[in-house]
């Protein structure tokens, strides 16, 4: 599987210490994205440019990817992932985002912190999409399962229902992102509908699965009462749902976007204060959802 | 009064008298009162100089216990009070011709328990028994100097008496006193105070012991009163909390350089009493009350937790470690007792373990305990690569491997020389400890002094501990490790090149530098390959420390510390292998080197609990250091459990979870090679804090403390 990241002790990817396996690629492309290197299902390049040295090293390249004007310029579409110039790299200036790994080594990984996690931390599969790759993420979940590690996938839901039935045996819960419930807005920010979206959690929640339903807050996109409102209708509807997370936007996608060469979509404008969130908070606990306090 | 919290505001449980009573402790209030009057002086005894040092002792503590001054506090609980200035600066409060006296001695934890049970009267009279049996012989003196104690004591503790007799609202203090710390405490009120008492004339004489295991001593008599209706907790809480705010009276405000919570007085926690039985109670969890609140860090407290520990005392001690500071460090008991009776103590006494007033393990009220610190990296560079000069050479790893094993054994035969010939007379079989300064205030105290007539530094005590202590472990491993895979795996320079380069300070080799500092994955990433260095060089050491153990007249078990001292080590080390420059400060204690951990915790933890710790019986410390905004939340506390339960299940000894505040974040900001493994995360992002740039990090500090 081609994945983006593990990082051990994470601590607001579900309950406990977890271990995150970051999926490379995500069928949604959210202006806003917060992990926008994961995007792709390709591998990227990513030059950190307050990280380089100007050593000249990552001359290396065989394809001619890095050149010096001054600055250290890039030719991305030149590079084939050989990864010569990260090894040559000293400064940790570059890093090639997406390792093929097999499910074993992703395991094996995970393992590593078994007796951190007690009974309640354990696995969470993110992206990118945790369901991008969910062929590979079906018999990862079952094998820490089988060792009795606990289960988490947190998702955008954009995924077949079969294949969400597949893996629901394997999963203690499910971190589920309600990114707009408006669709017009929803095609127009993430690129997709979000009616196979809304299905798909009642479908889990039918299945009696456990779910946090994980809503991002962008000013002057979602951030009025009339998603929230229907926010509140979803959840209340749902029987096995732990509460609400709500992760106002930030801008701190923003260094990896750039070190990504893509260009920012992000608007200042997009940020919320602490006076819309508390008000949105009052205004789902006010309606009877708990929120989770965490980030 | 705002108690300084890192996350969020502390909780009030306490009276409104009380939280000011602790606020003006804090802000230094009866520290500068203390620091005014700095001690007795001798001067005016004619033939003072001409007197036994024995004699000089007792003629002083008898003028300490006449002449210091009374200190009652407006609503103190409890009374008693240590006023001279040079105590707080660990000596015995007198001077003849403007120079002190004697030094006085610390590291050390007292026997309460036999002063609560049995009263300080019991001692008096074990004292005045000896003095009749070493009648003539050259004991004898030593015994009368402990006798002198006892009337000194009385004299000091009539004077509170007179004081408080005429005062209303004192009058409490007043009848508790009439009764101990001479008789046995009955109730919890009685017993607090009979600790303080003790433990104040002790201080004022200069000496600083740690209190122990406070909970086991007052927790069967707190029970007691509860069940009786004498008493309600908060009743409780109120009197144990003055314990702690006069345990404030020597901060002084200013510049101390390693902080205010300096004296050594520690406090245990929690675990199991000598059968077995967890002895977790009441007392505990105000003991925890009590610091969350207050924010007190005076009494640096340590809970021993085992895997049986309950789910409800995990949830307290991480809320209280939450609020940040490290006031709250923990033990792995199971292992430490385990490491103990390796070394040949009763389990039962084993289990009785506490700490010499820092976190080295010893039995406390029994225990005479010193160690030797050194800095392990120091003879590497000097001695194994002989400072770097041209002319050393190693063929494989192994052969440098072996040489500095060599090194380090060579140290540890002089190591026990130094103690031999710094502490006995003679040493065939024969351990006959020098004379050296008296301390029968402390003494009295620690059993095994008067039933052997000797003194508690002239082997008096049941145990006699001298720990040698490796410091700079973890620069030694990483430096192995990078001439290792520069060197002999990976082949990125010669090691006659590395050694000029290092020579030279990394001067024009700024890639290469970077190279091994960036490319290899240090002790603190549980890399195996690296870990198994720290792992072997633990065995080695524990090994040396047995070797010189049958030859010395002291227990010697191996300890991993740096305390400080990195900071002042720094000024004499070299610039290493791994890419740190002349003089840079590296790691504290048997922590990664600061700026080479990039996992996380918990792969920090891993590292650390690869070596075999039961061979390090006198400790080994590891801290780590969390973001407030990581431990924050509903999740936070299970993230500290899950630290603590994983160190306990992997073999740690001892660890510091330290959430660091604001402050710290700016400091990062500063140094970010320091704080590499600051790893933040607001919702659904998540990156190391150094990997931002100074506008993001910004945001972040400026978020920090806020709910989202």
């Amino acid at each position: 599987m081609l994945v983006a990241d593990i990082q051990r002790f994470c601590m607001h990817d579900g309950p406990g210490v977890r271990t995150t396996v970051f999926i490379k690629g995500c069928p949604l492309k959210c202006a806003w994205c917060h992990n926008p290197e994961t995007q792709s299902e390709e591998k990227e390049l990513l030059f950190y440019e307050n990280k380089c040295i100007s050593c000249s090293a990552c001359q290396v390249c065989e394809k001619n990817v890095h050149y010096f004007d001054e600055l250290h310029l890039l030719n991305r579409k030149e590079c084939v992932f050989c990864g010569k110039c990260v090894s040559k790299c000293p400064a940790k200036a570059l890093e090639i985002v997406g390792k093929e790994l097999s499910v074993e080594e992703v395991f094996q990984s995970v393992y590593r912190d078994v007796l951190f996690f007690d009974s309640l931390g354990g696995i969470t599969v993110s992206g990118g999409e945790a369901l991008s790759q969910w062929e590979e993420v079906l018999p990862l979940v079952k094998m820490c399962k089988e060792k009795g590690i606990s289960t988490a996938i947190e998702t955008c839901g954009y995924a077949e229902t079969d294949v969400i039935k597949s893996l629901v045996p394997y999963v203690d819960i499910f971190l589920y992102d309600i990114k707009d419930t408006d669709d017009v807005r929803h095609k127009k920010y993430t690129g997709v509908s979000n009616e196979k979206i809304i299905k798909n959690l009642f479908f889990i929640d039918s299945l009696c699965v456990k779910t946090i339903v994980r809503c991002i807050l962008v000013n002057g996109v979602n951030l009025n009462e009339k998603h929230l409102e229907n926010v509140a209708e979803i959840v209340k509807r749902l029987k096995h749902c732990e509460g609400v997370e709500l992760l106002p936007y930030h801008e701190f996608g923003e260094v990896k976007r750039r070190a990504s060469g893509r260009k920012s979509l992000a608007k200042k404008e997009w940020l919320c204060n602490e006076e819309q969130i508390k008000a949105a908070v009052d205004f789902l606990e006010n309606k009877g959802i708990r929120i989770i306090k965490n980030a | 009064m705002k108690f300084f919290a890192v996350n969020g505001k502390r909780p009030t449980r306490l009276s409104e008298k009380t939280r000011a009573f602790a606020w003006e402790s804090l802000n230094h209030k009866y520290g500068l009162d203390t620091a005014k009057d700095p001690c007795v002086v001798m001067d005016e005894y004619s033939g003072f100089e001409e007197l036994s040092d024995i004699k000089k002792y007792d003629l002083i503590i008898k003028d300490i216990a006449e002449k210091s001054r009374i200190r009652i506090c407006t609503g103190e609980k409890i009374s008693g009070a240590a006023t001279f200035g040079l105590a707080i600066k660990h000596l015995v409060p007198a001077t003849v011709n403007g120079h002190s006296i004697f030094s006085s001695v610390s590291h050390l934890t007292i026997d309460f328990e036999t002063v609560l049970k049995k009263g300080v009267n019991f001692i008096k009279e074990q004292s005045i028994s000896a003095a009749e049996q070493y009648k003539g012989t050259d004991k004898e003196e030593f015994a009368l100097s402990c006798v002198n104690v006892f009337d000194c004591f009385e004299i000091w503790h009539k004077r509170y008496l007179d004081e408080l007799k005429d005062r209303e609202e004192l009058k409490d203090n007043y009848q508790i006193l009439l009764k101990v710390p001479f008789k046995p405490a009955e109730s919890f009120y009685e017993a607090v105070q009979s600790i303080w008492f003790v433990f104040s004339f002790v201080r004022l004489c200069g000496y600083w012991t740690g209190i122990g295991r406070i909970d086991w001593l007052l927790g069967d008599f707190l029970k007691k009163d509860l069940e009786n209706g004498k008493l309600t907790i908060d009743e409780a809480r109120e009197i144990l909390a003055h314990f702690f705010i006069k345990g404030c009276e020597w901060i002084c405000g200013g510049n101390y350089g390693s902080g205010d919570a300096q004296h050594y007085q520690n406090i245990v926690l929690a675990g199991v009493d000598e059968f077995g039985n967890e002895c977790t109670n009441e007392v505990t969890y105000l003991v925890l009350d009590i610091i969350e609140e207050l924010g007190i860090s005076d009494f640096p407290t340590t809970v021993r937790i085992n895997q049986k520990t309950s789910p409800e005392l995990l949830t307290r001690v991480a809320q209280v470690i939450r609020q940040g500071g490290g006031v709250i460090a923990v033990y792995n008991e199971d292992l430490i007792i385990k490491s103990l009776t390796k070394r040949g103590y009763e389990i039962s006494e084993a289990r009785k373990f506490a700490n010499d007033g820092c976190w080295e393990v010893q039995v406390p009220g029994k225990t005479f305990f010193t160690y030797v610190p050194f800095d392990s990296l120091r003879f590497l560079q000097e001695d194994t690569l002989k400072g770097y000069e041209a002319g050393v050479s190693f063929n494989s790893f192994q052969e440098l491997y072996a040489a500095y094993v060599k090194t380090l054994s060579i140290k540890m035969e002089d190591l026990l020389s130094y103690v031999n010939n710094e502490r006995f007379l003679q040493n065939k079989n024969q351990w006959t400890w020098k004379p050296t300064t008296p301390c029968s205030v402390i003494s009295v105290f620690e059993s095994g002094c008067i039933e052997k007539g000797h003194s508690y530094l002239e082997g008096g005590p049941v145990y006699n501990v001298i720990s040698p202590h490796i410091g700079g472990l973890t620069d030694v491993v990483n430096s192995l490790y990078a001439i290792k895979k520069l060197v002999f795996d990976d082949r990125k320079v010669t090691f006659e090149e590395l050694m000029e380069i290092l020579k030279n300070n990394w001067e024009g080799h700024e890639y290469l530098r970077q190279f091994a500092l960036n490319k290899y994955c240090y002790f603190g990433n549980d890399n195996d390959e690296v870990d198994a260095i720290a792992k072997d060089l633990v065995a080695v050491f524990a090994e040396l420390c047995d070797e010189i153990n049958d030859r010395s007249g002291f227990d010697m078990p191996g300890g991993i510390s740096t305390f400080g001292r990195q900071i002042d080590w720094a000024k004499t080390r070299m610039a290493t292998p791994f890419g740190k420059r002349n003089n840079e400060v590296l790691a504290a204690n048997f922590s990664p080197t600061p700026g080479t951990d990039q996992i996380g915790a918990t792969a920090i933890i891993k590292s650390y609990c690869k070596a075999d710790l039961t061979s390090m019986a006198s400790g080994a410390a590891l801290d780590v250091k969390l973001l407030p905004s990581s431990v924050k939340g509903e999740n936070g506390i299970e993230m500290i459990k899950g630290l603590i339960k994983g160190f306990v299940s992997l073999g740690g000894h001892f660890m510091q979870l330290d959430v660091a505040d604001i402050e710290m974040l700016k400091q990062a900001q500063e140094h970010p090679e320091d704080f590499q493994n600051l790893s933040v995360r607001v919702s659904g992002w998540n990156a190391r804090f150094v990997t931002l740039n100074k506008e993001w990090q910004d945001m972040l500090i400026a978020q920090t403390g806020s709910e989202f």
